[in-house]
This record gives C-alpha cells, sequence and structure tokens, in this order.
C-alpha cells in the first residue's frame, strides 16, 4: 500500500470532522493513536472503486467525505444497487474474506483505509471496537433492507423523496453553505441519482417538478435543493 | 393413561418428517434440483442448517461439529454465503420468501455479525417478503449481543434446547444447563421481542423418573413456553456413535417411556395448550401454531409440526433437505465435500427421491392422520391396509366412517404407526427406527 496517492499524516484523527460519528468515536486517546497508525487517508475522484466485488477482502473504510455507492452484479450480470454509503459510514468487511459488494465513489471521496488484517487485529485487541462493529453491521443490514425495499416495493416518488430526506440527514444543512436558507447540495447529477434509485433521468427530473410545483421542495439551481414541507415529504415517502 | 398395547409398537416407525423418508433416498444428480428450482412459483420457505455447536451432547444425532475449529466455522460460512448466491439464481423472480429458519446444530454457535451477514445476503439475494424469521438457539451460548441482533433481524419465534431441569438427566446426557441460563435466555428473548418460545423437551432419559419428567414440564409452564416439543430419547448407539458414552442400563424401559409420554400429553392437555400432532404442544389462544392446530391447517415438514403453508421447502447448508411437490432433494452431508461444491458455486445436491402420484397421495395421507388425527382414504387404499389396520380398530383406536379413517384419542401414540401402513417403502425395507413412543 505505498501508492501514491496515500498520505500518512501524523494526527489526522484530531482534526477528523466524523470522528464522533464514526466507528472509531468510542475510543480512547491512546487507542486512537494506536488506530491511526495502522490507518492512512486516502483521496478518491468521482468514478473511482475503492473496493471490487469478489476481490479479497483486503481493506476497509471510513468515510470521512463524499458519498459512495455499493453495488453488486446479479446472476444475470445487471448491476444491483445495494445502497448509498454516507460521511461516518464504514464499509467493507473486517473478519470477512472476500469483499461481496463493488464499492463506488460517487463524488469526490475522501475515506479513511485500514489493511483488513491491521484492522481485525486491533478489534480484537479492543473489544469497544468489536462491539462498534456489531452495530456497524446491523446499520450495514438496515441499509441493506431499505434499499431493497425502496428498489422492489417503492414508486418513484416515493423514491425520490426517500433519497432527499436521506440526503438532507446524512449531510445537515448546518454544515452547508447553500445559496438559500435551508438549501444542501445534491451531489449527484440527474443521471446518477436516476441509476442509484433505479429510475430514468427522464423520471427523475419528473419527480422533482413535480415536488417543485407541490411547493414541497424548491431547487434553487440544479445541484441544490431544499426541503419546504418536511412533513408532507415524509409523508410521500411512505 | 392411553391403553398400553406394546405388541403394536414392535416395529420401529419413521417420524414421516416428509415422505417418503429420508431413509428411502438413493443418489440423485444435482440437475433434478436445479430444474426443480428452475420451475418453483409462489411462496417459498427456506431453512438454513449451522451444523456447529459450542459443546456436542451425548445424546445427539444431528449431522454437528464442534464449534470451537474457528477456521473450519468460517470456511463453511462462506460456502454457504456461495450456496445463497447459486440457489437465489436459480429461483423465477416471481418467487417471494415469506419463512426463514434457522437451525442446526446451534445457530447461535456462530458470531452474531455472522449471523446478520447471513441476513443481509439472503435480503440481497433473495425476494423476501415480510417473513416470518425462527431460529433453534443453545441456552449455553445465548448471550446479550445475540438477543440484540434477533431483535434487530425481528425474529419472532426461538426454539430452545431444553431437554430435561433435573440435573442429575443433565449429566448423563452431557448437556448441563442450570435453570438461571434458562431463565436468561428467557427472559432476553422476550426483551427482544420474541413472541413464540418452544422448549425442546425429553423424555426417555437416563435415569429420568416420572417426577423429573414433570418437574420439568412444570418449570417449562412456568417460565411461559409458549410451544413445547416432547421426544423421546432414542437410544441408537450403533447408529449414533457417540451415544456409546451413555450408560445404558440405566434408561427408562419400553413401559415407563410409553407412561412418560402419556403422562406427557395428560400434562400440557389439562395446563392450557392444544396437542400438535403427536408431540408438539402449542399455547392456546396465543400461539399461531395452537391457531393452526384447531382450525387444521397444521403441516408437518423437517422441523416437526409447524403452521407453514408453502409447498416448498429450500434448504441451504450441508446435510439441508429441500421439499418440492415432486422431489425431495439433499444437499452433500459431508462438510468438506459441501465446502468444496458450494464455495465452487455447484449445487451441492447427491442424495434425494422423486415423489410419484402414488408418493404424493401415500404421503398427503400421512400428513393429515399425523396432523389432524384423521385423513380422508380412498377405497383401493383402504382395502390394501385394511388387514394391518384391523388390530387398530379392534382395539379401538382408530375408526373407519365410509372413506374417512380417524384415529381415536386414545390411539395417539399409536399414529405413527397407523400412518406407516400407508408407507409402500417400509413393506419392502424393514430398517431400523426409533421406537414409536
Amino acid at each position: 500500500m505505498n501508492e501514491p496517492f496515500l498520505s500518512r499524516t501524523a494526527n489526522f484523527c484530531d482534526a477528523c470532522t466524523v470522528r464522533n460519528r464514526a466507528i472509531c468515536g468510542d475510543l480512547d486517546n491512546e487507542e486512537i493513536v494506536a488506530l491511526n497508525a495502522i490507518g492512512q487517508r486516502r483521496h478518491l475522484s468521482a468514478g473511482e472503486n475503492l473496493l471490487w466485488e469478489g476481490d479479497d477482502a483486503v481493506v476497509v473504510a471510513n468515510v470521512v467525505e463524499g458519498m459512495l455507492k455499493l453495488s453488486t452484479s446479479t446472476a444475470d450480470g445487471k448491476e444491483q444497487i445495494l445502497g448509498l454509503a454516507f460521511p461516518a459510514d464504514f464499509i467493507g468487511r473486517p473478519f470477512g474474506h472476500s469483499t461481496p459488494y463493488s464499492v463506488e465513489a460517487l463524488t469526490d471521496v475522501l475515506v479513511c483505509v485500514f489493511r483488513r488484517a491491521d484492522f481485525d487485529k486491533f478489534a480484537r485487541e479492543h473489544p469497544r471496537l468489536e462491539h462498534k462493529l456489531l452495530e456497524r453491521t446491523l446499520s450495514e443490514l438496515d441499509r441493506t433492507r431499505k434499499w431493497m425495499l425502496l428498489l422492489g416495493r417503492m414508486t418513484a416518488e416515493q423514491r425520490v423523496a426517500t433519497f432527499l430526506l436521506d440526503l438532507s440527514v446524512r449531510f445537515p444543512v448546518e454544515e452547508e453553505v447553500g445559496t438559500q436558507p435551508g438549501a444542501f447540495a445534491l451531489r449527484l447529477s440527474r443521471g446518477q441519482i436516476a441509476d442509484v434509485l433505479g429510475l430514468t433521468i427522464e423520471t427523475v427530473s419528473r419527480e422533482f417538478t413535480k415536488l417543485k410545483k407541490a411547493g414541497v421542495v424548491s431547487l434553487p439551481n440544479r445541484r441544490e435543493v431544499a426541503i419546504e414541507d418536511r412533513e408532507a415529504l415524509e409523508d410521500l415517502a411512505s | 393413561m392411553w391403553p398400553y398395547h406394546p405388541e403394536l409398537l414392535e416395529t420401529p416407525v419413521p417420524r414421516y418428517t416428509s415422505f417418503p423418508t429420508a431413509a428411502d433416498f438413493d443418489v440423485l444428480p444435482a440437475c433434478h434440483y436445479r430444474t426443480a428450482l428452475e420451475r418453483t412459483q409462489g411462496d417459498v420457505s427456506l431453512y438454513l442448517h449451522i451444523p456447529f455447536c459450542e459443546q456436542i451432547c451425548f445424546y445427539c444425532g444431528c449431522n454437528t461439529g464442534k464449534a470451537n475449529k474457528r477456521k473450519r466455522l468460517e470456511s463453511y460460512l462462506r460456502a454457504l454465503h456461495r450456496e445463497i448466491e447459486t440457489v437465489a439464481a436459480l429461483l423465477p423472480r416471481g418467487t417471494r420468501v415469506r419463512r426463514i429458519a434457522f437451525g442446526g446444530g446451534s445457530p447461535n454457535a456462530i458470531a452474531p455479525v455472522e449471523f446478520l451477514r447471513l441476513i443481509d445476503a439472503l435480503t440481497i439475494q433473495f425476494n423476501i417478503d415480510e417473513p416470518v424469521f425462527s431460529i433453534e438457539l443453545d441456552p449455553r451460548t445465548m448471550s446479550r449481543e445475540w438477543a440484540q441482533v434477533l431483535a434487530a433481524v425481528g425474529v419472532e419465534r426461538a426454539s430452545l434446547g431444553v431437554q430435561t431441569f433435573a440435573q442429575h438427566c443433565q449429566q448423563a446426557i452431557g448437556r448441563v444447563q442450570p435453570e438461571e441460563l434458562i431463565v436468561q435466555t428467557v427472559d432476553w428473548l422476550r426483551e427482544a421481542g420474541v413472541s413464540s418460545i418452544n422448549f425442546d423437551l425429553m423424555y426417555g432419559l437416563p435415569g429420568q423418573t416420572l417426577d423429573d419428567l414433570e418437574d420439568s414440564m412444570h418449570r417449562t409452564r412456568v417460565l411461559g413456553a409458549d410451544r413445547v416439543a416432547l421426544f423421546g430419547y432414542a437410544h441408537v448407539p450403533h447408529i449414533v456413535a457417540r451415544q456409546r458414552v451413555i450408560d445404558a442400563t440405566n434408561l427408562p424401559d419400553r413401559h415407563q417411556r410409553f407412561a412418560m409420554a402419556s403422562a406427557g400429553f395428560g400434562y400440557f392437555l389439562t395446563h392450557g395448550y392444544v396437542p400438535v400432532g403427536f408431540d408438539h404442544f402449542a399455547k392456546a389462544g396465543s400461539d399461531p401454531l395452537a391457531a393452526a392446530a384447531t382450525s387444521g391447517r397444521v403441516r408437518r415438514n423437517f422441523q416437526g409440526f409447524t403452521d407453514d403453508p408453502s409447498d416448498v421447502l429450500i434448504g441451504l447448508g450441508a446435510s439441508a433437505i429441500s421439499s418440492f411437490p415432486g422431489l425431495l432433494a439433499q444437499n452433500e452431508k459431508n462438510s468438506g465435500r459441501y465446502r468444496m461444491k458450494a464455495g465452487d458455486g455447484q449445487l451441492t445436491v447427491n442424495r434425494g427421491i422423486h415423489r410419484s402420484a402414488d408418493d404424493r397421495y401415500r404421503g398427503a395421507i400421512i400428513e393429515r392422520l399425523l396432523c389432524d388425527g384423521r385423513s380422508r382414504v380412498g377405497a383401493r387404499l383402504l382395502a390394501e391396509v385394511a388387514p394391518r389396520l384391523e388390530p387398530f380398530i379392534d382395539r379401538g383406536l382408530a375408526h373407519i366412517d365410509r372413506e374417512w379413517l380417524s384415529i381415536e384419542p386414545d390411539g395417539l401414540p399409536y399414529a405413527r404407526t397407523i400412518a406407516s401402513l400407508f408407507d409402500a417403502y417400509r413393506a419392502v425395507s424393514p430398517r431400523q427406527f426409533s421406537s414409536a413412543v
């Protein structure tokens, strides 16, 4: 792992924006230093893969910034989206042998990467982390269930509404510098949104227009959205 | 007590968790299983076999190994994940999974995270539609984490291997589990939202008295078991080698076993449970299996008596049996060969049997007799079994009313034996089964 895009900064954990919410949240300073020593920060550009399905599970990672797409290929060769990973999410399979999904950066991404063997060893020696791992696996199952439900049972309207709510929760507005109050960046193009939600670009655009006309959201520009009526959006999502 | 007619119980009979029974399986190429999967329609149930236990009990005839060999367990789970992908890819898109059962061994011999990953894989690979989850649990390896995971997954039904509360019997069968352990497990499961808890109990254990059994049944009821399965211990050391450790001189004799089965039935019947089939009991008014029993919807499958209405059960894991209307197919039993084949993306089925129209007809009669105590029987078949049915009718254990054959309440301990009269395979191959009571 000596590729040039890897950087090892002495105390990147200190300035980490997701530390409190991430898997390392419960660790004390000494443990953080130890974990820091085996971790490396890595930048990915949109479209780059962090993990390939079926590969030996070489790495696990914390998402620090950006969004990633988890997917697997079905028996008939189609891509099946399993969900999105947001900042503070944990990806990869500690104590697992192969990677059950591919992970691709949808935006520019900053991740904190660990060699799986190092991470497993650390987790075994730190029961608190091992317990966190159980929680992370539970949220991973939640994500899968939610996404399967979204793709298998939801209408286009429900999918778009669910996606917007998700985004607003995972990137809290207070961290945003939008062009109008309450606005947050969509981060993805209409085409990318269509891809992850299993819809066509036309349908996504149509749903956005419907939501805007109904006064549920406003769209200051093509890259931003503001939720005007959260309750109505929640109704549409359910 | 039930009337005791030892002469009618002399021939050991199968438990008929399937018909034909697993003893009638022959070599079966995996392609037959493939075709059955590809032609499946409607709702299906899944069974996942976890053939590991933390400790192996002396009495157990299950296909199990000790969980302490970490590497073996991990490679088994890897193969199981692969089998999930292989099998799911063959099922037509429209099939929905409505039930998922985990059995073993002890599914909680694996780590909670490993269990979650299996659920995750099933969720991704199969078309799962609000399924009922059930799991067998070993109270000795139960933990708070496991309870947390069961709650998150939404497991509604759990079955505990209790067997007996009597310490001297526990020691004799190599399964020592203090009562506090059972109490703690039940508490955790209730907190986790498990609404139906089954206790497996045993009679006919070495050194067990009628008082021991009654004490265990009493504790079971007080702990609030929603279901009870009361099995007779089958001492067959020539088949289950690990039973050789058990001192056979101390086993209750046939008459005592009969008295225990009878006492067990009487106890649950008079303490708020509905009898289900010949050895299950379910709490009247609350447990779904009790409701199924009172409305004639009980079915027989590899897990015993069930309210699962699905005609297709897909077994995953080493030695797991899949059941289709026209086929029974068993996965490779040998764990090493299973891991190799499944890990390679192959179907591992190597034994099984096609169910002919005659098999299905006889199977339906056997199932109804065992589940409802009565079945419609056609004239030809009735004529075929009439001579062998006579001893049961003469003793008032069964009766025929036009095309209906009914087992009388007193005939319950003879239900398996009566059902076996319709089993065309038994007539030709007398094999060693456990005795009916």
